[in-house]
């Protein structure tokens, strides 16, 4: 038997409110992935989520270029994130 | 004149081109809060001190110019601009806006823009905002470092018109080729912002003061608790601060029609003035108030910040019924007006959502329904308490989304998703105080321009109603009262009145007669001219020496047996009616402009009508079955 773990949050839609972590890649098309990072969710980008939306709805995040952005949770589910989470800067 | 070099405003959404664009031209290019707000291109001369003559043009947002993009998107509108200039070697200056609070985020376009191979300047504006948070931008070493010329400004700074028009000139005179390498944003954006004594507390104290609204306005419960309440509110304000000064433009006109018939007796050309122009023309005009303040309360919606944070309460919602968060905008915006809104739809990345979005846009409630709803209100609930009339007004309003809503549904049902479904990612800005000057500007440009279109187009309609319903036609005229005057007995037999007799099979199970009719028949090109058709017939009706209010007219109005014509029942048949059918042509030619098809406006027109028509019906019968 190992040592009982917290599970890893992996991608952007487990990150809990008042939590950030390092973007580290996108699994989507290159296309789509080259319109989030013009956006400022790329690789390397810090997000913080500020809050979720009840039912599944959007993700208020900011990214450490400082803006803030409204995200679709599906879309957040393909955004993995580094280990490393922590507490909002 | 042929301008020297045609500039274009390059930048993300929400970075401050429009503001700058005005700043600079004088112009009136809308300045929004949300990306979406510059749909078309807009674009003005200006003159540089030592002559040259500048095309600057106010290009939509923009994240990026490499890579793929839809061709139908906003994005894609601006890139194909820049292409377009590129074939046809325009004399292209690159102006980047860089909102220079958010200067990392901009300066992976400034990087783009370099290597587009033609002079590039980037204009880092809102430094009035970044000196707020407590930081001051470095443009001679951010200039130094991207190899371009960089200008920290902002759009109110004084003298900024002289100033961005020459250095345009100069930049295009110099013609400099950007160089191309790649630089570490993040660090040169560290490098580049100079913090000031207290930086660190401006920061927070601009952050918290929008985390603190945040907190409120996008709480799971309080949010859409507010968000309603705000909707409702606005809605029923259009209603109870309008009304009474309707009132007072309805009794000038009165007074006017008196005067004229004192003056020109009782000829036709007195009752064209009175009957055709007043009663036609002059009735619309009485709802100038609620346009403005509708466009008022829009402006504000858009210039604090929260029609971002209304995207974000509604966009699980609106994805329930196959749209989206990003189909809000399009949505608030068609209370005002469809046309614009649908044009607006390019912000939906989705396809399948966008075509949905501008399928069901007609059936929010444009201020073109205001002076029915507002004439059937007053005249046949004018008995029920203000805040009856208020709510009812309201729900008319309401009426219009769930429509929308539920069209949707069932459009989705038919149709079909094309390519793949695109996730929504939207900024939120900050919250910022609108400016009075700005709102005062648009309140006043949305009046000029309802007093122009009641001055042309539906004037010039309400004369030809006019004149079609003086023209004694083939019609029968044995249905006039008896005892009616001349003009009563030739208005029955006009060729309009035929025309609307023709349609009593089809209309007499939802209560409309002849006279209503002819109103649903001038109004099929735009609704506002059913309150002016009514004004034309009920003013013919009423004979020389009755200057009674249409609404006084419509309560008395007697079918040919003496009956009362109309009552409650028909008064919310005929709501039903205008919530539903899409009685605009010009919102047609924008779904065909749009969808690039005649099949989809013909739906639109097919569908609305036939919805308008069947839901008349069920009210009629089920008002009159209840008694009303
Ligand atoms: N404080 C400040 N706000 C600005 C400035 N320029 C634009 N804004 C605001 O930023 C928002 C977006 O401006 P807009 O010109 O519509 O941006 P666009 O999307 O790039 O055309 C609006 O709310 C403006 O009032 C500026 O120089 N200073
Ligand atoms: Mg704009």
């Amino acid at each position: 038997m190992g040592v009982r773990r917290t599970p890893a949050v992996t991608s952007l839609d487990l990150l809990a409110p008042q939590r950030s972590a390092l973007i580290t890649g996108l699994r989507m098309s290159e296309r789509e992935a080259a319109w989030l990072r013009a956006i400022g969710l790329g690789e390397g980008v810090e997000v913080t989520v500020l809050r979720r939306a009840p039912l599944g709805g959007l993700l208020h995040v900011r990214v450490s270029g400082g803006a803030e952005l409204a995200v679709d949770r599906e879309l957040a589910r393909n955004v993995e994130l580094g280990p490393g989470e922590k507490e909002r800067p | 004149m042929t301008p020297s070099c045609v500039v274009a405003l390059v930048g993300r959404p929400n970075a401050g081109k429009s503001s700058l664009f005005n700043a600079v031209t004088g112009g009136h290019a809308k300045v929004g809060n949300f990306p979406g707000v510059t749909v078309e291109l807009l674009d003005a001369q200006v003159r540089a001190l030592s002559g040259e003559l500048i095309e600057l043009v106010d290009l939509p947002g923009v994240y990026s110019i490499e890579g793929e993009a839809d061709p139908e998107s906003d994005e894609g509108h601006a890139r194909q601009f820049l292409d377009r200039a590129r074939d046809e070697h325009k004399p292209l200056v690159i102006a980047q806006v860089l909102d220079s609070t958010q200067l990392e985020l901009g300066l992976g376009l400034t990087l783009e823009l370099r290597r587009r191979g033609v002079p590039v300047i980037v204009l880092a504006t809102q430094h009035d905002a970044l000196v707020k948070q407590g930081f001051e931008l470095d443009a001679a070493a951010l200039q130094e470092a991207l190899g371009v010329d960089v200008l920290a400004t902002s759009a109110r700074a004084p003298g900024i018109k002289e100033k961005v028009s020459q250095l345009l000139a100069d930049v295009w005179r110099q013609q400099r080729k950007p160089p191309h390498g790649t630089i570490d944003v993040r660090k040169l954006a560290r490098q580049v912002l100079l913090p000031k004594e207290n930086a660190a507390q401006s920061f927070a104290r601009v952050r918290r003061r929008t985390e603190r609204l945040d907190a409120v306005l996008l709480h799971p419960l309080l949010g859409p608790l507010v968000f309603l309440g705000l909707m409702t509110a606005l809605f029923a304000a259009v209603f109870m601060i309008a009304e009474p000064v309707t009132a007072l433009i309805d009794l000038a006109n009165q007074a006017l029609g008196t005067r004229i018939e004192g003056v020109l007796g009782t000829g036709w050309l007195s009752s064209l003035l009175v009957d055709g122009v007043l009663g036609g023309a002059g009735t619309v005009l009485a709802f100038l108030p609620q346009i403005v303040i509708l466009t008022i309360a829009m402006e504000l919606i858009d210039a604090s910040g929260y029609l971002a944070r209304g995207t974000y309460l509604v966009d699980r919602a609106l994805r329930f019924a196959g749209l989206g968060g990003r189909s809000f905008v399009p949505l608030l915006t068609a209370h005002a007006c469809a046309v614009p809104a649908i044009t607006s739809a390019r912000i939906i990345r989705d396809p399948g959502q966008r075509l949905r979005t501008i399928l069901v846009l007609p059936l929010m409630t444009c201020s073109a329904r205001i002076p029915t709803y507002g004439l059937l209100i007053t005249t046949f609930f004018s008995d029920r308490s203000a805040w009856f009339k208020g709510a009812m007004f309201v729900g008319l309003y309401f009426a219009g989304i769930l429509a929308g809503l539920v069209a949707s549904l069932v459009l989705g049902q038919t149709v079909k998703q094309t390519g793949q479904r695109r996730p929504l990612v939207l900024e939120m800005p900050p919250y910022r105080r609108p400016h009075a000057r700005v709102v005062a500007r648009v309140a006043w440009r949305a009046g000029t321009r309802f007093v122009k279109d009641v001055g042309s187009v539906i004037l010039i309609a309400a004369i030809v109603l006019w004149a079609l319903l003086t023209v004694p036609g083939p019609g029968d005229s044995h249905s006039a009262p008896p005892g009616a005057s001349p003009r009563v007995v030739a208005m029955h037999g006009s060729l309009a009145a035929s025309a609307g007799r023709l349609l009593e099979p089809l209309s007499k199970p939802a209560g409309f007669d002849w006279r209503l009719n002819v109103g649903l028949i001038g109004s099929f090109g735009a609704r506002e001219l059913m309150v002016g058709t009514m004004g034309v017939i009920f003013g013919i009706e009423g004979g020389e020496d009755d200057t009674a209010p249409l609404s006084a007219r419509l309560r008395e109005a007697k079918t040919a047996t003496g009956a009362p014509a109309y009552g409650p029942a028909t008064a919310l048949a005929l709501m039903a009616f205008f919530v539903l059918a899409c009685q605009c042509m010009s919102t047609l030619a924008a779904v065909r402009r749009e969808t690039r098809s005649l099949r989809w406006p013909l739906f639109v027109l097919a569908y609305t009508y036939a919805a308008a028509w069947v839901v008349a019906v069920v009210v009629f019968q089920a008002a009159t079955a209840f008694g009303l």
